[in-house]
């Protein structure tokens, strides 16, 4: 049997990769609890916020353990939250010795993120696709393919620079109106106001929102609150980014057209 | 042409949830769940149910079948969930509300903008109703298909 620190540290350290990659509060603080019951802890209280966790157990005795994680909001990725999910499924089935576990667990903090190449791609059809779903024709869909693919180069090389979300989101956003007006002042009949919405799609807060009602609905107040704020902030960026570059253009033109 | 949405909408679904890095082998299903998802608030619109309504159903139906897909493949809700959203989340009204904003057209924003907060109830809504049924049912349905691949 491993000892209280061991137990601890294997399920808080589960807990924090669940909750960077993007799992909603109420899975972390069950995943960390059922780890720490697969080990044989008995006294132990887990808090869990949407950037932060706190643990202590065994505090009766003389190896009293806590820890305390500050987990800032991070990018999803939804194949760690599904390796993790299977590793805790492993650990509370039968007797995986802690090694083993660790094991397991680095292996998960190592998937890889898709190579960039292939992101760029996808990020391009993903907005064309989305431009033509919303009303746009065929052109619409081949101009937000372009903007799609040179927004999530953008995207890579502010992440590379480990830049400030809000700085991200209004460059991204700027980055795609300017494309689409450049396409409408080329003389292209483009609805670039389509074109816009496809493109815009990857920064929409579709996950953070989401991960909010469901917080508020397990009764986790806070989290949900942070990451209700998270998804209005963004969308705020967002709509900086597309009037900023709009209001240049109108400026620009003469306050015609559009 | 609802078959040509249903395509287009898979393939948005799919390409987000690889941006999501979706485990490789839940990319199709991901992509299907948008699919649905999509299918059904387009029937509902053409129903004229007004777009809260259809929001709502859809993303009802989104939860039910992420959650049916979860139970029966043992992955997380949120992987399915998070790709199939997309194609509701309320982007347009996030566009529209700020154009007319700076195009002094008050009350076309007001409009909008009202129209982005109600389908965003609409979609809270619908998750809500989604994870309000028993978990059981879902479990078992997941006993169901483990028995199944066992024999």
């Amino acid at each position: 049997m491993p000892t209280t620190k061991e137990a601890l540290s294997l399920a808080v350290e589960t807990g924090d990769l669940l909750l960077r990659n993007g799992a909603e509060v109420y899975r972390v603080e069950d995943t960390v609890m059922h780890i720490l019951d697969a080990y044989q802890v008995e006294n132990y209280d887990v808090y869990v916020l949407s950037n932060g966790i706190f643990a202590s157990a065994n505090e009766d005795r003389d190896d009293a353990c806590s820890m305390v994680r500050h987990v800032p909001l991070g990018t999803t990725h939804l194949g760690r939250i599904a390796a993790l999910n299977q590793l805790s499924r492993e650990i509370c089935a039968g007797d995986l010795p802690i090694s083993e576990a660790w094991e397991r667990l680095e292996a998960c903090r190592s998937l890889p993120y898709g190579k960039n190449r292939v992101n760029v791609l996808f990020c391009g059809i993903g907005c064309s696709c989305f431009a033509y779903l919303f009303g746009g024709g065929a052109l619409d869909a081949a101009v937000a393919f372009l903007t799609g693919m040179a927004l999530q180069w953008l995207l890579i090389r502010q992440r590379r620079r480990k830049s400030s979300k809000f700085l991200k989101n209004i460059l991204g956003s700027a980055l795609v109106t300017l494309l689409a007006l450049l396409a409408l002042s080329a003389g292209l009949p483009v609805h670039y106001d389509k074109i816009i919405i496809g493109s815009i799609m990857p920064l929409v807060p579709g996950m953070a929102f989401t991960t909010s009602i469901r917080d508020f609905f397990n009764g986790d107040y806070l989290s949900g609150a942070i990451h209700m704020i998270d998804a209005v902030l963004t969308a705020f960026c967002i709509a900086v980014g597309v009037d900023t570059v709009i209001t240049l253009y109108r400026f620009l033109m003469g306050g015609v057209l559009l | 042409m609802i078959a040509l949405q249903f395509f287009v909408s898979m393939i948005a679904s799919l390409s987000f949830a690889v941006l999501f890095a979706a485990p490789k082998k839940e990319l199709l299903l991901c992509g299907f769940t948008g699919a649905v998802t999509w299918l059904v608030y387009v029937i509902f619109t053409d129903l004229n149910t007004g777009t809260i309504v259809a929001n709502l159903l859809a993303t009802f139906a989104l939860t039910v079948f992420a959650r049916t897909a979860a139970a029966i493949r043992k992955n997380p809700v949120t992987v399915y969930l998070i790709s199939g959203i997309f194609p509701l989340v309320p982007g347009a009204g996030i566009y529209y509300t700020s154009y007319y904003f700076i195009m002094n057209e008050t009350a076309l924003s007001g409009h909008y903008g009202m129209e982005t907060v109600k389908v965003a109830g609409a979609i809270v809504l619908g998750i809500i109703f989604g994870f309000a049924l028993p978990q059981s049912w879902f479990s078992a349905l997941s006993h169901t298909f483990t028995r199944g691949s066992q024999l």
